[in-house]
């Protein structure tokens, strides 16, 4: 019996070896030997024991266990031999001595094979004396001419082979007719059938320039060289330092034009403007019915840690294979496959904190409030007399509680007479003190310090034939509401395997789990008016409560006591964990990819997707917190003999939503790839595809519900949508009972994509496709369309005239297409949606779309002129795009005509145009790099240019063009324009003034187009990152700056009040809350209005009080900010290490340190604020260990 | 390997399938259906909210029949040019955005529209079926057109009514439909002639309060003969409505049912309107601005004054009420009110008018005294008496005006009697100090349109009626 005990360790990694053994033992019953090993090295030591076994089978063992391969002659080498071998941690030229020492067999190691030669070649020759077999000699060479060493010369078909020495020279004897295969890695392989001639001199072609850079476009994968089109790159390593728990982290400031989730500007009017996110080439959409029954898209699930590479495709030759979505540009992402002859272990985790402030800096303090309260009651007319007027109004005031924050309750008590003026002084004097009171009491007792962990557990493991990658992702994150948390569970599989020679099979999963807890009381609208002095938890440590006193009318308090009605206080600290939302999540994709080698230029593959997806939403709405209380006596109605009817059963209430999701993804296609006459390279792909993707939501709501007995109290529908409450005044609508909505998507698609190079040095490529769908309309001459591109590149430097040794890399690209874009929800039927009528019965049905038989996909013609260098030893990479893409076709609003009954709504046409130039400029480099020291350093700028060219709509009435402004664009504008009015400064009365069209200081709203200017664009039209790292020995020091430059922001945060309606006066009222603290600086007397922009206040007693004060404040240029920002975004301290690999058996640890959201640099505190600039950095702890 | 290739192309040729590939993307959305039978059609009458809101805001305020914070006053600057009869105001000017009265106006106009182009080729009905959606359609139209003729364009007049432009006709639920700003005749001719058209195909009774039957057609008709001064046809047509229908509610006995809420002056909880779609005086039925349920709009203590001691009707919809400075009638009823539909109240008052206006001035304080049975209480109720035709029409429209406030008959009314110069209406009054009047021949009478409509008027013009 052959005894096997196969051992393979790297020099002196002696403990791995032995902590190894110990799996070794395990897995040798299941298949006797194992490989092991994560890398090689020419002195690769082997330990074998094998006793009476053939040459071949040593061979076969060696092959096994390591990545070696041997290569022979089967006519030179005896394979039967018997022999016996023992060897225990020797290098392999040792081991291959023992066995080929006594023999004529001469042993190689080169690279991964080994080779084998007799040491006396024999010439034979055939019965007719002619040559069978001669000696071939020759020389391998690159482009470059210098010669090539190891590479791989094989007899086609046989595994006959040799490979070159150092001087690129190799010898191999061959027939006629015998066909060579040269192959080295990085480059590609070429075939040379033997002739008359016996010297076969070849020069190899490198598959790039770089070894192994290819793109990935999702539809094949082709080496970067031959590409045309505009494609950004992210491996891995990239984004290393940042912590891997979002894409769109990953992708800021890392890809260059990459702007909000937004590639390249917004194209689309009305359409998408998110890119199409691909995973393992599928597209995957994350279509949502938020809690409004709107559609949204999400960034899709995945394992972040398995990301291998991330490839975005911006301009039409990049992108326009994918049709109908590609306008938007398209980010495919692969995740990480085992490469042979690896075994892959790794873990990471990381912990982040981020501490919880509320940012008061700019706030109003309880000082500011108590004195804008007095202010209110010292100008108010009705509180001057002293004929009693004054105390019946303030009575009245209190009684209809109008006012219900506590400094004006004081304020009205004094003034009606029910305390005296010393304890109003004390009162507010007191309440004045408090500083942020409420916010901190907030912070102390309602928020928390937000914690983010994170685990990654990866295996990966290859063969020649088959490979296999495992990974699970679990997180769980605490969010600053107390009782928010979520937790989640990816698990990504993924398999290959070469079945036969001419079939590969793929099989992957990718399953989501996702529980969340969202807190649905917010303390910061808790259902009272709360000011800065406000409590949320008494001195005495009691919480503070709301009492139904301090805020309803006498008549509502009498009625409450009359009619038995629930309470109606509020208690914050106990609301805090009621009627909590949960989620719970599942999302599985699976798929399957069948590779079919039909003969050496043709393949076939087809590939199936299958998604499905739950999301179960369920809140239990506890009977006895305020939600529950107000709706239930918000139904209370009065029977005839004058007592409460409690239409709605008073108990839990039970809300169950349900969100399914399938979608399916079928495409096959034909590929081509053929090098002839070593120039001319040819590659093609045609094919089909059919999407399909189906959202179903519904949910219902159940009363009196019993969560232990799983029972629930029958209502009567009917009757309850035609109650409304006597005392509240509260009623249902049909979504309180249960609603539907879906949506079904449908696609065909034919396609095709050619690329030609020649002679490693011009590209071209072409694609053309077209797209059917059941969103678009029904005429054919919008359906048949195809999206198309054609591209072109140079490498220059592959030009035998180009001889400039410190440029290693330049090329010269141009492309020019198209690209399409939908909007999901675009219909072009008149369509009546039905539902049932409440109050006659029967069915109603309103018309909910007119006829839009024109409606196509949007398309957007993009040009790109690109250069990618790299300069010095590749020190130097750096990439130039120049873009102009245009769209047309753009689906834009049309306002209703209101004659023909339609003047509160839009409608869409595809007849808008736009177009976005820019530039991107990619740059890194290497400017430092010695042994121990090294220094990195990137930098993107994206410049980007928006303009609508055409728009047959003009925003009809003004306050459309200030309102939504992307609705009514303007011809020559930014489609992402902030209009507004011009500011003329403070009156002498200390109102707002803006002027009107004709140049005139006005207080009243203008009401005129005339009058609205634009004033710049809320994109940025500058935007990019600065990253640089340092190394030292082990030590890594880096950082990420994203910038934005020359947009606008509209000040959302004014030093002004609000108005609101007010139920209890009937009219409105000036809402007195805390507000920018810039109001301090309000006009107050004559004159303030040359140094001071902040108006007067104006309370709802005031004759100067008007809706149009507020509006034309807030729409004035003084409030448009400048939003050019600098964010240092990511600081990231790394301490990486191989030095535990021989005591501990782990190959390599990283232990980061980050800082993320470190600072923003902001024009003014204002704009700081709305850029949420004042939110806390978040410090993450991460370890990553690689077995 | 062959094999493989022929499953291949076999594959293809199923994905290529072109004809499967039609019926594959041919889906109509769910949630919602191309209207093509005649319930589907008949199912947009039942759209409350698009086709039953009729919104006559400044109406009310120019008649001041509603209660206006001094602050909500100064906060919208056309509620106060016609609340405090402002006639130097440019209400164009203030007018400067939509105005429900014109959009939900003509909302419903678009709709109506729709079911007359659409009713008569409409599927799975007889022909008498679709007649018969056809001219209630007709009717609720020309109701529609009535409204906006009476609050955008002068009070017709048979002298200058085929000079004067009235509202923009359209008749289409096309894209891009014209439309044309008809004279004020064309437009009554055009109401009339969709009501006459319609009558013969209503149904006695109909599918439910918001589908005309033949009452309503006969009521309606009458309303707009009133309107043109054709009492004697309004007569006609009044009675030819009060034969199909004329209960009236007993508002003595709603008072005696929540006797224990409208008597105690500090409850302002509020009790179930008995104006909703049961209504048994209802016609047929329309909301007012709001199509959901909602309480009453609040009314001046000037305004209550004029309402007859003892009105059960109105002691039951507001009590007063003080907050801070201001004191006011609070509504306390809620639930639904049929503020734009014909009820039989206003079809007995157009017959005493039409009656008083004949020389038949016993006849119609009887019928005024039919209606007041109902409302006043038993305990003050008299019976009001006249003698001549002066006195009688000052009696019945003094009632008029109160059973049909917050509605636009009042509107209607003043202007027609203010055209006519006999019966004028006009208003004074002190606020904050200052005396305000209304004149009967004030422009203020008639309501510019909307910017958002002169604007953007579609395939059509549009022309201020008003100079300001």
């Amino acid at each position: 019996m052959k005894k096997l005990i196969n051992r393979v360790g790297l020099n002196g990694h002696a403990l791995k070896f032995d902590l190894k053994m110990r799996l070794t033992l395990l897995l040798l019953f299941i298949s006797l030997f194992r490989i092991e090993a994560s890398s090689y090295s020419q002195n690769i030591r082997v330990s074998v024991d094998l006793e009476h076994v053939t040459v071949e089978e040593f061979f076969r063992t060696v092959e096994s266990m390591t990545s070696y391969r041997f290569l022979y002659n089967h006519r030179d080498v005896n394979v039967s031999r018997i022999i016996n071998v023992y060897a225990s941690k020797e290098p392999l030229s040792g081991v291959l001595k023992k066995v080929f020492g006594d023999t004529d067999i001469s042993y190689k190691v080169v690279d991964h094979q080994i080779v084998l030669n007799t040491l006396s070649p024999v010439e034979k020759t055939d019965d007719n004396g002619k040559l069978q077999k001669k000696l071939i000699t020759g020389t391998v060479r690159d482009k470059n001419g210098m010669p090539l060493l190891g590479v791989t010369v094989l007899i086609k078909g046989t595994q006959q082979g040799t490979t070159t020495d150092e001087d690129g020279k190799f010898s191999i004897a061959a027939e006629e007719d015998d066909v060579l295969v040269f192959s080295y890695i990085g480059f590609l392989s070429r075939e040379i059938q033997v002739e008359a001639e016996q010297e076969i001199n070849i020069r190899l072609i490198e598959q790039t320039n770089e070894l192994g850079e290819v793109t990935v476009t999702g539809y094949q994968t082709i080496s970067s060289e031959r590409t045309t089109g505009a494609f950004t790159k992210l491996k891995s390593e990239d984004f290393k330092s940042q912590r891997l728990n979002s894409l769109d982290a990953v992708l800021a400031g890392r890809i260059v034009g990459y702007q909000d989730g937004v590639i390249r500007g917004v194209t689309s009017m009305n359409g998408l403007t998110t890119p199409l996110y691909v995973i393992d080439g599928f597209p995957v959409e994350k279509t949502r019915y938020n809690e409004n029954y709107g559609l949204e898209e999400n960034l899709p699930d995945l394992n972040i840690e398995d990301i291998e590479s991330i490839t975005v495709l911006k301009d039409a030759a990049a992108a326009s294979i994918y049709g109908a979505r590609a306008a938007n540009g398209v980010v495919v992402i692969t995740t990480k496959k085992a490469k042979a002859g690896e075994t892959n272990i790794s873990f990471s985790s990381n912990l982040t904190v981020s501490p919880y402030r509320f940012y008061t800096g700019n706030l109003t303090n309880s000082a500011d409030i108590i004195a804008l309260e007095r202010e209110w009651a010292l100008g108010n007319p009705n509180l001057g007399g002293t004929d009693g007027t004054s105390a019946s109004y303030a009575s009245s005031l209190l009684e209809n509680a109008v006012y219900g924050s506590q400094g004006m309750q004081a304020l009205l008590h004094y003034y009606a007479g029910n305390i005296t003026e010393s304890e109003l002084n004390g009162t507010l004097d007191q309440l004045g003190t408090a500083g942020y009171r409420y916010y901190d009491d907030i912070a102390r007792h309602a928020k928390r310090d937000q914690y983010y962990q994170q685990y990654n557990v990866s295996f990966g493991k290859a063969s020649q034939k088959n490979s296999f990658n495992a990974s699970v992702t679990y997180k769980n994150n605490t969010f600053e509401d107390r009782y928010s948390e979520e937790n989640s569970l990816g698990i990504n599989l993924k398999n290959s395997t070469k079945i036969t020679d001419w079939l590969d099979m793929d099989l992957g999963a990718y399953i989501h789990f996702n529980n969340e807890d969202l807190q649905t009381f917010d303390p910061l609208n808790p259902g009272f008016v709360y000011q800065p002095y406000n409590r949320l938890v008494n001195a005495d440590d009691s919480p503070f409560v709301s009492t139904a006193a301090s805020r309803y009318n006498r008549s509502t308090l009498q009625s409450i006591d009359t009619y038995n009605l629930y309470s109606m206080d509020i208690v914050p600290m106990d609301e805090l964990g009621r009627n909590l939302k949960k989620h719970k999540n599942f999302l599985s994709r699976t798929y399957a990819k069948f590779n079919v080698k039909l003969s050496d230029a043709f393949s076939y593959n087809a590939m199936f997707q299958y998604e499905y997806g739950v999301e179960r939403i369920s809140q239990l709405k506890d009977k006895n917190s305020y939600a529950v209380r107000q709706r239930v006596n918000g139904l209370v109605t009065l029977s005839s003999a004058n007592n409460a009817v409690f239409n709605l059963p008073y108990g839990d209430i039970s809300f169950r939503g349900d969100q399914y999701t399938n979608a399916y993804n079928f495409r096959q296609q034909i590929n081509f790839d053929k090098f002839f006459e070593d120039i001319h390279q040819v590659s093609v792909i045609a094919g089909t595809e059919l999407r399909h993707s189906k959202l179903e939501y519904s949910d219902y709501t159940r009363y009196g519900y019993d969560s232990q007995t799983l029972t629930y109290t029958p209502v009567n529908q009917a009757d309850l949508l035609q109650a409304y409450g006597s005392v509240f005044g509260g009623y249902m609508s049909q979504n309180d009972f249960s609603v539907e909505r879906e949506l079904l998507n449908r696609y065909f698609s034919v396609y095709g994509n050619a690329g030609y190079t020649y002679d490693g040095k011009y590209n071209i490529t072409g694609s053309l496709r077209w797209d059917r769908s059941n969103l678009w309309g029904t005429d054919n001459k919008y359906q048949n369309r195809p999206t198309w591109s054609a591209g072109a590149g140079w490498n220059i430097h592959n030009e035998s005239f180009f001889s400039y040794s410190r440029v290693d890399m330049l090329k010269l690209r141009f492309s020019y297409g198209i690209g399409g874009n939908v909007a999901k929800n675009s219909a072009p039927y008149l369509t009546a949606y039905y539902n049932s009528n409440n109050n006659v019965g029967g069915v109603q049905g309103s018309i909910n779309s007119r006829p839009n038989p024109q409606l196509s996909w949007e398309k957007t013609t993009t040009a790109n002129l690109g250069i990618d260098f790299a300069l010095f030893n590749n020190r130097l990479n750096g990439t130039i795009d120049v873009y102009n893409k245009k769209g047309e076709d753009l689906l834009a609003n049309s306002m209703g005509v209101p004659t023909e009954g339609w003047g509160y709504s839009t409608y869409t046409l595809n007849n808008g145009e736009m177009t976005n130039k820019g530039i991107e400029i990619s740059l890194s480099g290497s400017i430092l790099s010695t042994e121990d020291f090294s220094w990195n350093a990137g930098i993107l700028y994206a410049y980007n240019k928006n303009k609508v060219n055409y728009v047959n709509v003009e925003a009809p009435v003004y306050y459309l063009q200030l309102d939504y402004p992307s609705a009514y664009p303007r011809v020559g504008k930014n489609f992402n324009s902030i209009y507004g009015y011009s500011w003329a400064g403070l009156s002498s009365t200390g109102l707002p003034q803006v002027y009107d069209a004709d140049g005139q200081a006005v207080s009243s709203n203008p009401a005129d187009l005339e009058a609205i200017e634009d004033f710049g664009t809320t994109v940025p039209v500058q935007s990019g990152s600065f990253n640089t790292s340092v190394s030292y020995k082990n030590f890594s020091l880096s950082a990420l700056f994203i910038y934005e430059l020359g947009h606008k922001i509209r000040n959302t945060f004014l030093p002004m009040f609000g108005n609101s309606y007010s139920g209890a006066s009937g009219g409105y009222i000036a809402n007195i809350r805390p507000g920018n603290k810039r109001i301090r600086d309000r006009w107050i007397n004559p004159g303030d209005e040359a140094h001071t922009d902040v108006p007067r206040v104006v309370y709802e007693y005031d004759t100067e009080y008007s809706y149009d004060l507020q509006s034309i404040y807030s729409y004035a240029d003084v409030n448009i900010l400048n939003a050019s920002n600098l964010r240092l975004s990511n600081v990231s301290l790394a301490y990486q290490t191989s030095a535990l690999a021989p005591r501990l058996g782990i190959e390599n640890v990283r232990i980061n340190f980050n800082v993320e959201n470190v600072f923003t640099v902001a024009a003014n505190r204002d704009v700081k604020y709305l850029l949420g600039g004042y939110r806390t950095p978040n410090f993450v702890l991460g370890l990553h260990v690689n077995l | 390997m062959k094999k493989l290739y022929t499953t291949i192309l076999y594959l293809s040729l199923v994905v290529l399938g072109f004809s499967s590939c039609n019926d594959y993307l041919d889906d109509i959305p769910k949630g919602s259906r191309i209207p093509q039978t005649l319930a589907d059609f008949e199912a947009l009458i039942r759209d409350e909210y698009t086709n039953h809101r009729v919104d006559i805001r400044q109406a009310e305020i120019l008649l001041n029949d509603r209660f206006i914070t001094e602050a909500t006053l100064s906060f919208y600057p056309l509620d106060k040019a016609n609340y405090l009869w402002d006639e130097s105001a440019d209400r164009i000017a203030l007018n400067r955005s939509d105005e429900a009265t014109y959009y939900t106006g003509y909302a419903g106009i678009s709709t109506f529209n729709l079911i007359v182009e659409n009713a008569l080729s409409s599927t799975e009905a007889s022909e008498a079926e679709q007649r018969e959606l056809w001219a209630q359609a007709k009717v609720l139209r020309a109701m529609s057109y009535f409204n906006l003729v009476n609050y955008y364009a002068d009070t017709y007049e048979a002298g200058n009514a085929a000079d004067k432009r009235s509202v923009p006709l359209i008749t289409s639920a096309d894209i891009n439909a014209p439309s044309s700003q008809v004279s004020i005749l064309e437009l009554y001719d055009f109401i009339v002639g969709d009501i006459e058209e319609a009558i013969p195909y209503l149904p006695r009774v109909s599918q439910t309060v918001l589908h005309p039957d033949l009452g309503t057609g006969y009521a309606l008709l009458s309303r707009v003969y009133l309107q043109m001064a054709n009492y004697g046809e309004a007569l006609n047509y009044a009675d030819m409505a009060l034969d199909e229908h004329d209960d009236l509610y007993d508002w003595t006995a709603y008072y005696n049912d929540n006797k224990a809420v409208i008597e105690d002056p500090d409850a302002y909880v509020t009790t179930p309107s008995p104006m909703g779609f049961d209504y048994v005086e209802n016609y047929n039925f329309r909301h007012g601005s709001l199509s959901r349920i909602a309480t009453e709009n609040n009314i001046l203590t000037d305004r209550a004054d004029r309402f007859e001691p003892g009105d059960a009707r109105f002691l039951s919809r507001w009590k007063v009420r003080t907050v801070g400075a201001e004191t006011f009638y609070n509504s306390t009823l809620s639930g639904y009110f049929n503020y734009g539909g014909i009820t039989t109240v206003e079809v007995y008052l157009i017959k005493a008018e039409c009656l008083a206006r004949t020389g038949q001035t016993g006849n119609a304080m009887d019928m005024l005294n039919r209606v007041r049975k109902t409302r006043i209480l038993p305990d003050v109720y008299q019976d009001l008496e006249a003698t001549g035709e002066a006195g009688a029409i000052e009696a019945i429209m003094n009632t008029k005006r109160n059973e049909l406030i917050l509605t636009i008959i009042p509107f209607c009314d003043a202007r027609r009697l203010n055209a006519e110069g006999i019966y004028t209406v006009g208003f004074t009054k002190t606020y904050n100090g200052e005396s305000y009047a209304l004149t009967p021949d004030s422009h203020l009478w008639t309501m510019p349109f909307p910017q958002g409509a002169t604007d953007n008027p579609g395939n059509g013009t549009i022309v201020q009626n008003v100079n300001k």
